[in-house]
């Protein structure tokens, strides 16, 4: 009886979204996170290795794939350079300040996940960054696909990542707009239904441009994430229970079972 | 000495479960089978050395996971897994238990957790699934999952921990 008291205690204090780990918390995760990390690399590398025996036929295709990208790219660098060069110098002409130079200056940290948590309703997963390396609560995690999660808990050598296939209605959501429409388009990716595996975006205006088959992107405005992250694309979008506002179904972009390598997006330092 | 090595030992089952498992895993079930080893150890330590030590056991690597993979609530794996490991040493800890009953305790005892988990998240609103569906999406896939490792770790675990308790009975009866 007075342990189930001390259970409801400690769930209470936690829920109360303190936010920050205390020391012993932080000692227990980084040093279970060193030794989880000998662990999940090794793993990932043998469960590769199969998957790359199996793929060798694939690879081709795939290998013809890479360098049309390639090609493409190369073009748009040429474009992307004088671009940029205008964008200065029209930067110049408008007397920007430092701080709004930088706003899009986004560094990109690389990160190794280290485990998965064992619990189908906190899927959590630890990377091998923390506080040492400059990563706080709150950054956006991406993978090559798309936006993967937020990191929500972080300690000196090791930090939490919950992806958002976590998020729920208790906690505040993305701004997000739609690719090519970012003027006209806006909406809040809130919660994720794990039924029908599809993200939940709310609070869309009844005259929003978007249709089916958008690529959804954040859009920066609230400025926590940073800007032009892929979230997912738009399955479908119904009038919500009111009709004043429509909902959609987002597809999310990026793969997360088997999950190794991932970027920490960095916001720079002016504007936080 | 020796309870140093049960929890050295239900330490790997933590690391595993977290690192190697889900690598194993095929896409398609990722995130549908979920391992508990640390829970199945537990049981184990209940059913063949003492409810004591499955309670702390059950304690220390419940908090660990709660700490380690923080997510919305603090202490739910600790309590979940301390109270179903003491509820079965309670039952059967004196008991000569056989294999097949090995196997439903775990099996029980792994439903009872992922159960307990379910309504505890239920009820904070961390979760809106339906209870029929989550009983089909994940706590069912896994609980083959739990009683493949069950089966795996049943022969040389119920020897270990049944030499512990031996010696220990041994020790105390020249008193």
């Amino acid at each position: 009886m007075i342990s189930f008291i001390l259970f409801i205690a400690v769930i209470g204090v936690s829920i109360s979204n303190r936010s920050g780990l205390t020391a012993p918390e932080k000692f227990l995760r980084d040093t279970t996170g060193f030794v989880q990390q000998w662990f999940y690399k090794p793993a990932g590398y043998m469960a590769g290795f199969f998957q790359d025996i199996g793929n060798l036929r694939a690879m081709h295709e795939e290998n013809e794939q890479l360098r049309m990208t390639v090609a493409a790219y190369t073009r748009d660098k040429v474009k992307f350079n004088a671009m940029e060069q205008t964008n200065q110098s029209l930067q110049e002409l408008l007397h920007f300040t430092e701080a709004q130079k930088k706003i899009n200056d986004y560094k990109f940290l690389f990160a190794q996940v280290i485990a998965v948590s064992p619990d189908p309703y906190n899927q959590t997963l630890t990377i091998n960054l923390g506080s040492k390396n400059g990563i706080k609560e709150k950054m956006a995690v991406i993978t090559d696909e798309g936006m993967v999660g937020i990191i929500s808990k972080v300690s000196e050598v090791t930090s939490t990542i919950m992806p958002l296939l976590e998020l729920n209605d208790q906690a505040p959501g993305i701004s997000a707009t739609a690719l090519g429409k970012q003027k006209q388009s806006f909406g809040i990716v809130s919660s994720y239904n794990k039924e029908t595996q599809m993200l939940q975006m709310t609070k869309i205006a009844a005259d929003d441009p978007m249709t089916k088959g958008d690529t959804i992107l954040t859009s920066g405005l609230n400025n926590v994430y940073p800007e032009g992250l892929v979230i997912g694309t738009v399955e479908s979008i119904q009038d919500s229970d009111f009709g004043l506002t429509k909902t959609a179904s987002i597809k999310l972009a990026a793969d997360f079972d088997h999950l190794n390598e991932v970027l920490v997006v960095q916001k720079p330092e002016a504007i936080q | 000495m020796r309870m140093q090595g049960i929890v050295g030992l239900t330490f790997l089952a933590f690391v595993v479960q977290s690192t190697i498992v889900p690598w194993i895993i095929p896409g398609e079930f990722a995130g549908r089978i979920v391992p508990h080893f640390t829970l199945a150890v537990v049981l184990f330590a209940a059913m063949y050395h003492s409810r004591h030590s499955a309670l702390l056991l059950g304690a220390g690597f419940g908090l660990l996971q709660d700490v380690v993979f923080r997510g919305h609530l603090l202490g739910l794996h600790a309590y979940a897994m301390a109270l179903i490991g003491y509820l079965f040493g309670l039952l059967l800890e004196r008991r000569r238990s056989t294999m097949m009953m090995a196997l439903v305790v775990v099996a029980f005892g792994t439903l009872l957790y992922e159960l307990a988990l379910y309504f505890v998240y239920k009820v904070f609103q961390f979760t809106q699934e339906s209870l029929s569906w989550a009983l089909v999406d994940h706590i069912l896939p896994s609980l083959f999952l739990q009683l493949a490792f069950a089966l795996a770790v049943y022969i040389p675990l119920r020897r270990w921990f049944q030499n512990l308790a031996m010696n220990r009975y041994s020790k105390k009866e020249p008193e």
